[in-house]
C-alpha cells in the first residue's frame, strides 16, 4: 500500500470549510482581511531562552513558531498538511518516507531552503540536542538528499507517531549553514533565530518585550498580514489582565490568565475566548503511587484512592470549571485519532465511597480506634498553588476511606530528587502533558524500561506490567490506525484496572484574546503556529 | 511586682489589648469544640457569603472561614509564643554571655549578632523554612533564628550597665560566684525590659509566621491565617470575605499584642515609672 498523501484541492477545500465553522471563526465577520498593524501577545513567563530546537520548555514555541517552521502542520484532525513539506509518500512497510520540499523558500538570511537543511536539522540538530529526540527519531537512521527539493528517511521499524511530530514547535527547520561547525547551544542564532517562517527575529528586550517584524519574502504569497508581533513579559497575573482588559494586548494563551479571572475576560465585550488550539498539548493531572510500598503494592489500596476522589469536585473548584475529569492513562484529546476509550473501570460511581471502603477492608486494613486505616504522605507539586488546594482537598478527600494523608511540600529540586531519584515517596501529583501521540508524551510513565533512576517524568511508581510493556511496545511500531487503537484501548483497561496512577482532570487551557485579532486559531497547534493569517480590525 | 500591675491596669488601651488577647486565646481553646470537623473540612458549597450557617462564609473550596480562623488563632498564637520564647532564651544567653564575660568573648559575640541583624529577617526566615522543609517546628526555628539578635542587644547593655554597679561589685567583693551574680543579681533587675520587649517579639513572630505561610511556605497541615489569605487572594474581586476576616484577625492580635507590650513597658520601665 502506497499511502500518497497529497492533498488534492478538495482536501484543503474541506480543511478549510472546516476552520470556517470551528467555533473561535465562529464571530469572524466575512470581512476582508486588513495587511499591517501590531498584534501585542502575552507569553507567560518570559522564556529563558529561543533555542527552539534544544529545549522543550512551553514558552518557547509561541515566539520561536513564528519564525521557524516544520516540515509539517496539522488540521483539526491532527492529519498532516503541508508546510515546509509540500507532498509525501510514505513506503509500503512504513519505512520509508520521501518529503518533497516547497520551491522558493528562502531563510531570513537570504539562503535558500534545500534538503541539506532538512537532513540537518534531523540529523545533526534534532537527533542530537532536541529532548524529544530519543523518542521521536528513535528509529530514524539516516536522511537521504537525492536532490535539492527532496528529502527521503530511512527508519529502521515504521514509526506512526512520527508523522504527528513534525510541525515547527517539535522539529524546526533549522539553516544549516547557520550552524554548521558550531556547537547549537552556543550558537549566536540561539536568541536571534534565523528560520524560514512569516516573521522575523527584531529585539529581545530582556524582561519587557520579544519584537517580531514581517518577513517581506515569505513563500506564501500575501502573507502574513501583521506587520509586527510583540511578545510582552508581565510576571504579574492582575496586571496581565488588566492589559487584556484595557485592550494593551491582544492575546494570552496557556494559563496567561488567572483561571479566577476568565470568567469576568468572558463578560468583558472587546474580549473573546476559545479553547481551541490545544490539540496536540492537553495536560493532564494525575497521582502518582509509590508501589514498592507495601501499602500501596496493593491493587485494591490504589483502586480505593481512585474512588475516593470526586474529581468533578476538583474541576469545579480548583480549576474554577476549565476541565474536565479524566478516565484513564490517555486523555480524551485522543478521541479524534481513535485511541481513546473511557470502557475502562469507572470510578465515578454512585457508591464509589463504599467500594473504596469495602476495598481497603479487603486489602486488610481495618479502621484502627480513631478510624484511621494508614497513614500516607503526598508530595505536594511545587509549580504553583493550585497544586496545595488540590492536595488539600485530597487530605480529606481520602479521609473518607480511612487515609491520613499528610502533606508534604518542598523546592522544586528538592521534591524532584524524592520522586524520581531517591524514590522516597507515597504519593505524588505531578501534570503532565499528552503529546500529540502517545508514544512521545504517555508511554514513558508506564512502561517498564522507563523505569529510569534520576530522570524526571517517567515511570517512577515502578510500575511493571508485561501486559501493558507488550501492547505499548506494539503500538509503536503498528500503522494501521485502527488496529493501534484496539492495542491502546486494551491497554488503557489493564492500566486503570491496575492503577498504577490516579487520573484526576483534563486540564482545560483557555485562550483570551481581543475581538479585534481575527483568524488567531486556526489550526489545533494554536499559539504553537504561526499567526500568518491573523490579521487586526481598525 | 503587684505595683507594676497596678501600673498596667491604669492604661486602658493596654488593659484592651489584653481582652483582645484572652478573646483569642479563648477562641483557640473553643475551637475543636465550636468545629469539630476541622478547618480543613469541606463542609458546605465553594464561596458562600457569610450567613447564619458559615458566620464568616465558606471558602474556594468550601471550608468554613470562622472554622479557619479559630484554628489559624492557635497556630498564629503557638508559633508566636514559641518563636518568642525561643529568641528570648537565645538572645539572654548570648547577650548575657557577652555582657558579662566582656573582652573577646563579647566581640565575638556581638560581631556574630551584627551579622545577623544585617541579613533581612524576612529572607532568612524564608531562606531556613525552604531548607528545613515547611513544618511548625521548622517555622519556629526559622522566626526564632532571626528574632533573637535584639534580645542580645538588650541584655548585653543591661548586663554591662549594671556590672559598674556599686551593689554588683560588692556582691562580686563579697564572693559570689558568677552564677549567682548572673541569676541573683544580673538577670532579675533587666527581666522588665526582656519582658516589654519579648511581648512585642510575639507580635512581629505571628507577622512573620502570616507572611511565610502566605507565600505557601507554612506547614501545609496546619490551618493558618496566611494560608487562608493566600488562597482567598485569587477570588478576592469575587468573594471578598475570605481574605477580609483572617486579615481582621491578624490586626487585632497583632495590635492588641503591640498595647499590652507597651503597657508592660510602661509598667515595668523604672525610668517611666513617674509618668
Amino acid at each position: 500500500m502506497t499511502e500518497s498523501m497529497r492533498p488534492s484541492r478538495r482536501a484543503l477545500l474541506s480543511s478549510a470549510v472546516l476552520a470556517t465553522v470551528g467555533p473561535a471563526q465562529a464571530q469572524a465577520p466575512a470581512r476582508a482581511p486588513v495587511r499591517g498593524g501590531t498584534m501585542v501577545m502575552i507569553v507567560n513567563p518570559e522564556p529563558s531562552t529561543l533555542a527552539t530546537y534544544a529545549v522543550s520548555a512551553g514558552n518557547i514555541p509561541p515566539v520561536t513558531t513564528q519564525i521557524y517552521e516544520g516540515l509539517l502542520t496539522y488540521d483539526w484532525e491532527i492529519r498532516p498538511q503541508p508546510m515546509l513539506a509540500k507532498s509525501w509518500t510514505v513506503s509500503e512497510d512504513g519505512k520509508t518516507i520521501t518529503f518533497q520540499l516547497q520551491e522558493g523558500v528562502t531563510f531570513h538570511n537570504g539562503q535558500p531552503f534545500t534538503s541539506a537543511d532538512v537532513q540537518y536539522s534531523f540529523m545533526e540538530i534534532a537527533k542530537k540536542v532536541n529532548p524529544n529526540g530519543p523518542v521521536i527519531l528513535a528509529e530514524l537512521q539516516s536522511v537521504d538528499t537525492p536532490d535539492p527539493m527532496t528529502a527521503v528517511f530511512n527508519l529502521a521499524n515504521p514509526a506512526p507517531y512520527l508523522m504527528v511530530s513534525l510541525s515547527a514547535n517539535n522539529i524546526p527547520i533549522v539553516c544549516k549553514s547557520v550552524f554548521e561547525g558550531t556547537q547549537p547551544l552556543q550558537n549566536p542564532s540561539a536568541n536571534r533565530p534565523v528560520g524560514t517562517g512569516p516573521f522575523k527575529f527584531g529585539e529581545w528586550n530582556r524582561g519587557q518585550f520579544i519584537r517580531l517584524d514581517r518577513n517581506e519574502r515569505y513563500w506564501k504569497p500575501g502573507l502574513p498580514l501583521l506587520n509586527r508581533i510583540i511578545a510582552r513579559f508581565i510576571p504579574d497575573a492582575a496586571t496581565r489582565s488588566a492589559a487584556l482588559e484595557t485592550g494593551e494586548a491582544h492575546y494570552a494563551a496557556y494559563s496567561a490568565v488567572n483561571a479566577a479571572d476568565i470568567r469576568r475576560m468572558q463578560a468583558n465585550p472587546i474580549l473573546g475566548s476559545t479553547t481551541q488550539g490545544y490539540g496536540t498539548t492537553a495536560a493532564t493531572s494525575v497521582l502518582e503511587f509509590n508501589m514498592r510500598r507495601p501499602n500501596l503494592a496493593k491493587k485494591e489500596v490504589r483502586q480505593a484512592i481512585c474512588y475516593a476522589i470526586d474529581r468533578q469536585f476538583i474541576v469545579d473548584n480548583i480549576l474554577h470549571g476549565f476541565g474536565k475529569p479524566a478516565t484513564g492513562p490517555l486523555s480524551s484529546v485522543f478521541t479524534t485519532q481513535g485511541f481513546y476509550t473511557d470502557q475502562v473501570r469507572r470510578f465515578d460511581v454512585p457508591d464509589r465511597l463504599e467500594i473504596a471502603n469495602r476495598l481497603m477492608d479487603e486489602a486488610g486494613f481495618p479502621r484502627g480506634a480513631n478510624g484511621v486505616r494508614m497513614s500516607l504522605f503526598l508530595e505536594i507539586n511545587s509549580f504553583g498553588e493550585q497544586w496545595l488546594r488540590q492536595g488539600e482537598y485530597l487530605k480529606q478527600a481520602l479521609g473518607q476511606i480511612g487515609i491520613n494523608l499528610t502533606l508534604r511540600s518542598e523546592d522544586t529540586a528538592t521534591w524532584l530528587r524524592r520522586c524520581y531519584t531517591d524514590y522516597d515517596f507515597d504519593i505524588n501529583e505531578p501534570f503532565y502533558s499528552a503529546g500529540a501521540d502517545p508514544v512521545v508524551g504517555v508511554h514513558r510513565h508506564y512502561v517498564s524500561s522507563a523505569i529510569r533512576r534520576g530522570t524526571t517524568f517517567v515511570n517512577n511508581k515502578d510500575y511493571r506490567s508485561p501486559d501493558v510493556d507488550r501492547l505499548m511496545d506494539a503500538a509503536t511500531r503498528e500503522i494501521v490506525p485502527a488496529r493501534r487503537a484496539e492495542l491502546y484501548h486494551e491497554a488503557q483497561r489493564i492500566m486503570v484496572e491496575d492503577s498504577p496512577g490516579a487520573w484526576l482532570c483534563e486540564v482545560q487551557y483557555v485562550t483570551i484574546f481581543n475581538k479585534k485579532l481575527q483568524n488567531h486559531t486556526n489550526r489545533p497547534l494554536g499559539t504553537y503556529s504561526a499567526f500568518d493569517r491573523a490579521w487586526l480590525e481598525r | 511586682m503587684g505595683a507594676g500591675l497596678k501600673r498596667f491596669a491604669r492604661n486602658r488601651m493596654a488593659l484592651l489589648g489584653a481582652c483582645v488577647i484572652l478573646i483569642v486565646v479563648a477562641l483557640t481553646i473553643m475551637a475543636p469544640f465550636l468545629f469539630p470537623a476541622g478547618a480543613f473540612a469541606l463542609v458546605g458549597p465553594a464561596l458562600q457569603p457569610p450567613s447564619a450557617r458559615f458566620w464568616l462564609g465558606t471558602d474556594a473550596l468550601g471550608r468554613d472561614v470562622a472554622a479557619g480562623v479559630a484554628e489559624g488563632a492557635r497556630t498564629s498564637l503557638l508559633i508566636g509564643m514559641s518563636a518568642a520564647m525561643g529568641a528570648v532564651v537565645l538572645g539572654a544567653v548570648i547577650g548575657g554571655l557577652a555582657g558579662y564575660c566582656r573582652g573577646a568573648v563579647d566581640i565575638v559575640l556581638m560581631r556574630i549578632t551584627e551579622f545577623f541583624q544585617t541579613i533581612p529577617a524576612f529572607l532568612l526566615a524564608m531562606l531556613l523554612v525552604v531548607i528545613l522543609s515547611p513544618s511548625v517546628l521548622s517555622v519556629i526555628i526559622a522566626i526564632t533564628a532571626v528574632s533573637w539578635p535584639g534580645i542580645a542587644r538588650l541584655v548585653r547593655g543591661e548586663f554591662v550597665a549594671l556590672g559598674g554597679r556599686e551593689f554588683i561589685l560588692a556582691s562580686a567583693g563579697l564572693g559570689a560566684s558568677g552564677p549567682r551574680l548572673v541569676f541573683v543579681h544580673l538577670l532579675p533587675n533587666c527581666l522588665s525590659s526582656i519582658i516589654a520587649v519579648g511581648s512585642l517579639l510575639v507580635a512581629t513572630a505571628i507577622l512573620l509566621e502570616t507572611g511565610l505561610a502566605f507565600l505557601g511556605l507554612g506547614d501545609p497541615n496546619v490551618m493558618s491565617w496566611g494560608l487562608q489569605i493566600s488562597a482567598g487572594r485569587v477570588s478576592l474581586r469575587a468573594a471578598w470575605w475570605v481574605c477580609t476576616f483572617p486579615g481582621i484577625a491578624i490586626l487585632l492580635t497583632v495590635l492588641s499584642i503591640n498595647l499590652v507590650g507597651d503597657g508592660l513597658n510602661e509598667a515595668l520601665n523604672p525610668r517611666l515609672r513617674e509618668r
